[in-house]
């Protein structure tokens, strides 16, 4: 069987960083519970702060940078998508949004996505539900159900109630996706040709 | 294979010394800069049009008029002509016009803008975009070859028994090169009627524009217009000359970092690297011209775009006299040795003639049997 592909996205700023963390715990508990299920997973991580300047310089030239541009293939071509960014004024990083902005917003319907996010205080946890989510409905990506909040205290919590539960439960949403998914074709990148005779009918109302 | 200039009519601040010119001088160094063309032995020139600050040229074919009158051999074109927002029918009229002054010179670039408001502006909505730029041009397609036309659309008040005037000089429409960008639509457009496809190339990294082409050629073989290697491709290209490439990459940095296109962002070495701009001496020109043939096949007019950002107009003759003089003669000959017998020209007014009394007189014959 050929490996399902999950991509990474990490928008955490510092080195090392707890978004990173984050990302990490959910990206191998996912990888844990395929291999479980015998599904083999081949994991890419896309670090944002790499390519902060690669970024904003598509926003100024309207194309990405061959670097931009490996970026945004892993995660367009990847069965799952795993994306963690830093709550910062009460939202998703302007990084985060930024690699999302360049992507084409087709490029992620119906792709199985898990969301996770960090801050120093839990009391930014449902900017989760409130702006992550709703970007990603927009996007029509398939956000499974539990989205993962990490404040600085959950890096002490206990396994049952903590983070670690919350992980796990997560990860077996986007895992059972996956094994659903992975048997699908690799994404269309053919232009779809509407013949002209039909788009000139389209026009008469014929 | 034709080769041109084509201006997008900016009015901008030099950055080097905060001076810009007013919309006056702009419009007269226009004019200047299509002379010169033809001194150089250029064979098209092509003007934007637009519709707000800071551009100049909202109406082409009052210049392209003038022009004509003070040149005797360029052809004189558009980059492009809205067919979204202008009506079809004043597009048939004003270009037949030029046509009859220019004694045939003329051909035009079809496009849907890139600037949002214009569509409210003009009492259209921008959504119809696509439907707008197809509709538009079947009925300005049939009014240069039908002498009465009854018309219903759904985007213009409707026509019978109408006639535009004066008709196209011999009964010959002008050329019509489609240019696009984005929209496979557009591709397809210009394959269904056999229409040239202009790719404007220049901001963007070639991979995009092979596939766009590439789309236009597959679907105008399956028009039966002919082999996918004779599809009619433009081509733009931007570049900065000087002898010395050092002193090309210097002078021209400042406009390049300031340009209200793709200033402020990637540097001029990852722009260059990554797009057709070509900022060093007149052999780096001509290596990277001749390339475009090698992605895109054997294609009929690379039109330059040499006057924006700032430039002073004295910089861009001196531009023009070093790709008239260094870089033209080479790239005539280049492109001429590598390009198959089966590859035709760009279609001119002339060989647009001569197609049209080869099937008369087949006709005739036909008849006689």
């Amino acid at each position: 069987m050929t490996a399902s592909k999950l991509a990474v996205v990490s928008a955490g700023l510092t080195e090392p960083s707890s978004t990173r963390l984050l990302a990490d715990r959910l990206s191998e508990a996912v990888s844990t519970q395929l291999a479980e299920q015998e599904y083999p997973v081949e994991v890419t991580v896309v670090e944002l702060r790499d390519l902060a300047v690669d970024i904003a310089n598509n926003f100024v030239a309207g194309f990405p940078s061959p670097k931009l541009a490996e970026a945004i293939k892993t995660v367009t071509e990847a069965d799952g998508l795993v994306a963690v960014t830093p709550i910062f004024t009460a939202s998703y990083s302007g990084l985060f949004k930024s690699f999302f902005d360049v992507i084409d917003n087709t490029a992620l319907i119906g792709k199985p996505v898990l969301l996770g996010a960090t801050g120093g205080t839990a009391r930014h946890s449902l900017a989760l539900e409130h702006a992550l989510r709703p970007m990603f409905s927009y996007l029509r990506a398939v956000v499974v159900p539990t989205a993962v909040y990490a404040a600085s205290e959950d890096w002490a919590s206990g396994q049952e109630t903590g983070l670690s539960s919350r992980v796990a439960r997560a990860a077996g949403e986007l895992a059972g996706l996956l094994t659903g998914a992975a048997a699908d074709g690799g994404p269309a990148d053919e232009d779809v040709i509407i013949p002209f005779e039909q788009q000139l009918a389209a026009l008469r109302g014929n | 294979m034709q080769f041109g200039i084509f201006t997008v009519g900016d009015v901008t601040t030099d950055p080097t010394n905060g001076t810009t010119p007013s919309e006056f001088e702009r419009i007269k160094a226009m004019v200047a800069i299509a002379l010169k063309a033809e001194e150089i032995g250029l064979d098209v020139f092509a003007t934007g049009e637009h519709h707000n600050p800071p551009f100049v040229p909202s109406s082409p074919t009052t210049m392209l008029g003038y022009i004509a009158a003070r040149t005797e051999r360029l052809i004189l074109s558009t980059s492009t002509t809205l067919i979204t927002t202008n009506d079809p029918v004043k597009i048939a009229e004003d270009f037949a016009m030029l046509q009859h002054l220019a004694d045939g010179r003329v051909d035009l670039m079809l496009g849907r803008g890139n600037t949002g408001p214009v569509y409210p502006w003009f009492g259209q909505d921008i959504r119809m975009g696509i439907p707008l730029a197809i509709e538009n041009y079947a009925l300005l397609h049939e009014l240069w070859r039908k002498d009465v036309v009854d018309w219903e659309g759904r985007f213009r008040t409707p026509l019978q028994g109408f006639t535009s005037t004066p008709r196209p000089l011999d009964g010959v429409p002008p050329f019509v090169w489609h240019g696009s960008i984005r929209s496979p639509e557009i591709a397809e457009q210009a394959a269904y009627y056999g229409d040239g496809f202009f790719a404007n190339n220049i901001f963007w990294p070639k991979e995009h524009f092979m596939r766009l082409i590439g789309l236009y050629r597959q679907r105008y073989e399956h028009y039966g217009h002919g082999s996918a290697d004779q599809a009619i491709v433009g081509l733009g290209g931007q570049v900065f000359m000087r002898k010395n490439s050092q002193d090309a990459v210097r002078e021209f940095r400042p406009y390049f970092d300031n340009a209200p296109v793709y200033g402020h962002g990637p540097s001029l070495e990852d722009f260059t690297e990554q797009t057709p701009l070509t900022v060093g001496s007149p052999q780096q020109v001509i290596d990277k011209t001749l390339s475009f043939r090698e992605s895109f096949g054997d294609y009929q007019r690379q039109l330059f775009l040499m006057d924006h950002a700032g430039l002073p107009l004295k910089i861009v003759l001196e531009q023009l006299d070093l790709l008239g003089e260094e870089v033209l003669p080479v790239l005539r000959k280049e492109f001429a040795d590598r390009r198959p017998a089966h590859v035709p020209s760009a279609p001119t007014h002339a060989s647009l003639l001569a197609a049209k009394q080869d099937n008369n007189s087949e006709a005739v014959i036909a008849g006689n049997h």
